[in-house]
């Protein structure tokens, strides 16, 4: 019962990181690591639940695509 | 990647295999509601939620297992590839469907639960430990957060983003989705009442799956060892492998140097190769340097031009160059070194499914 809870809390306060982080590379990253998306607009609300289940892994590739740009793709 | 994302690409093939798609699901779903009740135990007679739960679970295993099956079945036989070419669509799909399914399982045995229901479906059971009663949900729950991934990152976009290792990588958990469907059912469904059909239909599956994952794996390891003989024996004879298909662009040339003073040159045009002399004709231009238009190849220094399949010059010009023999094993190219007389024809080797 008491984990239960807690593992839908830990859920929760998972999927809200995720929303920040959609917010802020729906509106700053994607134009600077994602070429082809750049004046398209229609398409990203699709992107929103993917980047909240894994948006640790979206921040990963943000960060080596500023980086390393298209070698690291 | 210079094409722009749009949210969906459709087009007319597409919207037919979704059609077909959605009225597959839709026949299932209302057979299974209409048909089903009559092979119910009449003396404990389910309930509508429980059918159309029932009903949208089994629909997203057998979608699943289709999807699995897809992959391996285009590999087997080209005829399948149809299948293959909208596969995201059925994914998402399914992943809809399924979430249909633990929606019913939500709202009918745990709406009335004093607690939260997601917090009544987590810790109801909590017996781990055991067969028998293994909290079977967890294991549905697993899978259907994989098949949620999966769906979300199915846009092009992920495929671009994450780099195509890690989008493949993040895919194959299609695999251990379903093996946790499989062990939701096995650990659940079936261990209460024992539906023949549906057991089978679950063996089935497993066996179905499987079977063609062995069964293709077999094919290509045999494939590859026979490409492996084949290359072998024919370096033997003294071929040499000049390379890999796709080091080649499309109207260009590879060029492969044999000796100080013998180069050729290896084109790749309208889906096949050819391979003639590096040195032009008239003063030993590169002619591996020039475009291929009309199965022609023009010398970038004077302009003079051969066909590729014999080395002639088209008429009204006489001039020859040699031409040579070439093999593609796999995508590997291989270049016999003994040149042909100038102007003698060798049928292009054609590209094919290799491409
Ligand atoms: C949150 C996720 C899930 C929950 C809570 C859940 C729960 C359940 C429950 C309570 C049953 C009834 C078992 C019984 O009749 O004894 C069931 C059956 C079943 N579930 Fe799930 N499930 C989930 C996800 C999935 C997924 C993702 C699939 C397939 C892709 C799936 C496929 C099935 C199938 C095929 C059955 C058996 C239906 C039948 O009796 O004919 N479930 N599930
Ligand atoms: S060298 Fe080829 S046209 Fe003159």
């Amino acid at each position: 019962m008491q984990s239960a809870a807690l593992l839908l809390e830990l859920g929760r306060w998972y999927l809200m990181a995720g929303g920040v982080v959609a917010a802020a590379f729906l509106v700053f990253g994607i134009d600077r690591v994602e070429p082809s998306a750049r004046g398209s607009y229609a398409f990203r609300p699709l992107l929103i639940p993917g980047i909240c289940l894994i948006w640790p892994l979206v921040l990963y590739r943000w960060f080596t695509l500023e980086k390393h740009g298209e070698d690291a793709r | 990647m210079s094409v722009q994302y749009t949210p969906v690409i459709w087009n007319r093939n597409k919207i037919f295999y979704d059609a077909v798609l959605l009225i597959a699901v839709a026949l299932y779903l209302y057979i299974y509601i209409r048909v089903a009740p009559g092979y119910e135990d009449v003396t404990k007679p389910i309930d509508g939620a429980i059918l159309r739960m029932r009903a949208f679970g089994s629909c997203a295993f057998l979608m699943l297992t289709v999807i699995l099956c897809i992959g391996p079945l285009a590999r087997l036989d080209r005829r399948f590839l149809p299948l293959l070419y909208n596969r995201r669509h059925f994914g998402v799909m399914t992943a809809g469907i399924a979430a249909v399914h633990a929606n019913y399982v939500l709202t009918w045995y745990y709406n009335f639960s004093p607690t939260d229901k997601y917090v009544a479906l987590l810790s109801s059971n909590t017996n781990y430990g055991q067969v028998l009663g293994f909290p079977f949900e967890t294991l549905g729950i697993a899978a259907l957060l994989i098949l949620f991934v999966l769906a979300a990152t199915s846009h092009d976009f992920w495929l671009s983003f994450l780099g195509a290792p890690i989008w493949k990588a993040l895919h194959m958990f299609i695999y251990a989705a379903y093996a946790c469907v499989v062990l939701h059912v096995a650990l659940g469904a079936l261990q209460g009442a024992g539906d023949p059909i549906f057991t089978s239909v679950v063996a089935a599956s497993v066996v179905l799956v499987s079977g063609l994952h062995f069964a293709t794996g077999r094919m290509e390891a045999r494939r590859d060892r026979g490409e492996e003989t084949a290359k072998a024996s024919l370096q033997e004879k003294g071929w040499l492998v000049a390379g890999e298909l796709d080091e080649i662009d499309d109207d260009c040339a590879k060029v492969v140097t044999l000796s100080d003073d013998e180069r050729v040159a290896i084109f790749k045009y309208d889906g096949k190769l050819s391979a003639i002399t590096n040195a032009c004709a008239h003063q030993n231009g590169p002619l591996g340097e020039g475009k291929v238009l009309w199965g022609c190849i023009t010398c970038p220094w004077h302009g003079y031009q051969y066909n590729l399949s014999d080395g002639r010059a088209p008429a009204p010009f006489t001039e020859k160059i040699s031409t040579y023999k070439l093999k593609l094993i796999g995508s590997t190219i291989l270049l016999d070194p003994n040149a042909l007389p100038p102007g003698t024809h060798v049928d292009p080797v054609e590209i094919g499914e290799a491409a």
